[in-house]
């Protein structure tokens, strides 16, 4: 008797889960992201730890005259003592050449001035790409600061989808590289499924963003801070850095 | 437990004349006769190479009135060749007769140069040591921040000290790596699992595309705008010089 009942309710009950969401409408969204350009800071105690082993190494080695170590140095004469000057070694054919260069300082103009449309900002983060207006989970209507988006149709994929999302916003997906087939992530809201597939920026320092209001580059703590807490919590866990 | 061994597998003790000059004759490598005459007679002591010295010979240039000055570059050799290390490694059994040395009052070369080094090394403790390159030094291009490094001095003690702080950040920063992760891979499960069925197979093929080739790793300071034409043009300069030749 149990059992009949059993199979029975199991009949009823649909085979996938226990919420309808057939009808959910579903939106490809797009977490666009500019890798690092820099190497980050590392930790001091790890730097102690490697500068004490360098240090107990060297006092066992042979320290040779400093007439010797500084020998190539004098064959070129610094242009500029004051800053750091490095030199650029790169061969062809038969000569071998040399060009003083600066480094290039970690923390640019963008940062000094805080230009969230700029690529060339938080160079050692990640950067990742936000618009301002209106979106598919807000019915209201209100701009809000989401990612680009667009509402599954007939495509093929979901990926594809997202491909043309990006694509309405950039113009071209030239300097794009989607990873995978798969979505990173998914968000169930009251009106629609999002799904985030990643994509990243590839040789390239600026692009024109349009079809919205406002954009912004901006790393993982400026992320939170846009969103809602329900939403802020879901991306803390779906972007690591 | 003694082993009995077959008499007949026994060899004479006593080596023949025969079987002397069968070992001291040359053999040659492809027929296995001997090579010519067997020159090694039989119970005479074999005649081994001897390392002259030729003391007449080294004598000679200091005679001829002060010989010829070193060079710049002879002198620099040398010294690279005879540098020494500032702390010399000795093993205990080293350092224990050098202790007792110490106590009778005799000190060799070494000894002396290693505490003159040591002293040398105490006062110049202060300034942060420059690893790498001397414009290219993490500290000088802003990496880590030298004021936040912990103070130490090169001893054992600090040292280990140092390992296991540096082991603690280290294990730390890998398993929160580990955790966000496997948090990212449960994610993504989650939301493959949420796809409806057409989109869900597609979701599962895996994308065998390479990641482009241009896609840089992050380096040590950012691109200099402009550089890579300043290179091109020389190279292009240099290469038309050469032809003009």
């Amino acid at each position: 008797m149990q059992r009949l009942c059993a199979k029975l309710a199991r009949s009823l009950v649909p085979a996938r889960g226990f919420c309808t969401s057939n009808s959910d409408k579903i939106v490809a969204s797009v977490l666009f992201e500019r890798l690092p350009v820099v190497i980050p800071k590392i930790d001091p105690v790890i730097y102690a730890f490697q500068e004490f082993s360098f240090r107990w190494g060297q006092q066992f080695r042979r320290e040779y005259p400093d007439q010797f170590l500084k020998k190539s140095d004098t064959r070129f004469k610094l242009q500029m003592p004051s800053t750091i000057v490095a030199r650029h070694m790169f061969c062809r054919g038969t000569g071998s050449y040399q060009i003083d260069y600066v480094p290039a300082p970690r923390i640019t103009e963008a940062d000094k001035t805080d230009d969230k449309r700029s690529l060339q900002r938080a160079l050692d983060r990640r950067l990742y790409l936000l618009l301002y207006g209106t979106t598919y989970g807000d019915p209201s209507g209100e701009p809000v600061w989401h990612f680009p988006e667009k509402a599954y149709e007939s495509e093929e994929t979901l990926r594809k989808c997202a491909e043309t999302a990006l694509e309405s916003v950039i113009g071209d997906l030239s300097h794009t590289y989607f990873v995978g087939n798969a979505p990173m992530g998914h968000m169930q809201l009251p009106v629609c499924k999002r799904f985030f597939f990643k994509s990243q920026v590839i040789a390239a320092n600026s692009f024109k963003v349009g079809k919205c209001k406002d954009f912004a580059w901006v790393t993982k703590d400026e992320l939170l801070e846009r969103f809602p807490e329900q939403a802020a919590e879901f991306l803390k866990k779906m972007i690591i850095s | 437990m003694i082993r009995i061994v077959g008499v007949r597998n026994l060899k004479p003790l006593s080596p023949s004349a025969e079987s002397l000059s069968h070992q001291f004759t040359q053999r040659c490598s492809v027929s296995g006769t001997a090579k010519g005459k067997g020159k090694a007679k039989a119970g005479q002591p074999l005649k081994r190479s001897k390392i002259t010295t030729k003391k007449g010979a080294a004598e000679e240039p200091p005679a001829k009135g002060g010989g010829p000055r070193k060079t710049e570059l002879d002198q620099m050799i040398d010294n690279c060749l005879n540098a020494s290390a500032p702390v010399r490694f000795l093993k205990p059994k080293g350092r224990a007769r050098e202790a007792e040395r110490e106590k009778m009052g005799l000190m060799s070369e070494a000894r002396r140069k290693e505490i003159e080094s040591l002293k040398k090394q105490q006062s110049e403790n202060d300034s942060p040591t420059i690893i790498g390159t001397e414009g290219l030094d993490l500290i000088k291009l802003g990496v880590v921040d030298a004021d936040a490094i912990p103070k130490y001095k090169l001893t054992v003690e600090d040292g280990r000290r140092l390992a296991k702080e540096y082991s603690r950040v280290l294990m730390r920063k890998h398993r929160a790596r580990q955790a966000a992760e496997s948090t990212l891979l449960r994610l993504k499960k989650e939301a493959i699992e949420a796809l409806p069925d057409n989109l869900k197979a597609a979701a599962l093929v895996p994308d065998q595309t390479p990641f482009p080739a241009n896609r840089f790793m992050a380096t040590l300071t950012p691109p200099i705008p402009g550089y890579i034409d300043k290179i091109t043009e020389a190279a292009k300069k240099s290469a038309v010089k050469e032809k003009l030749r």
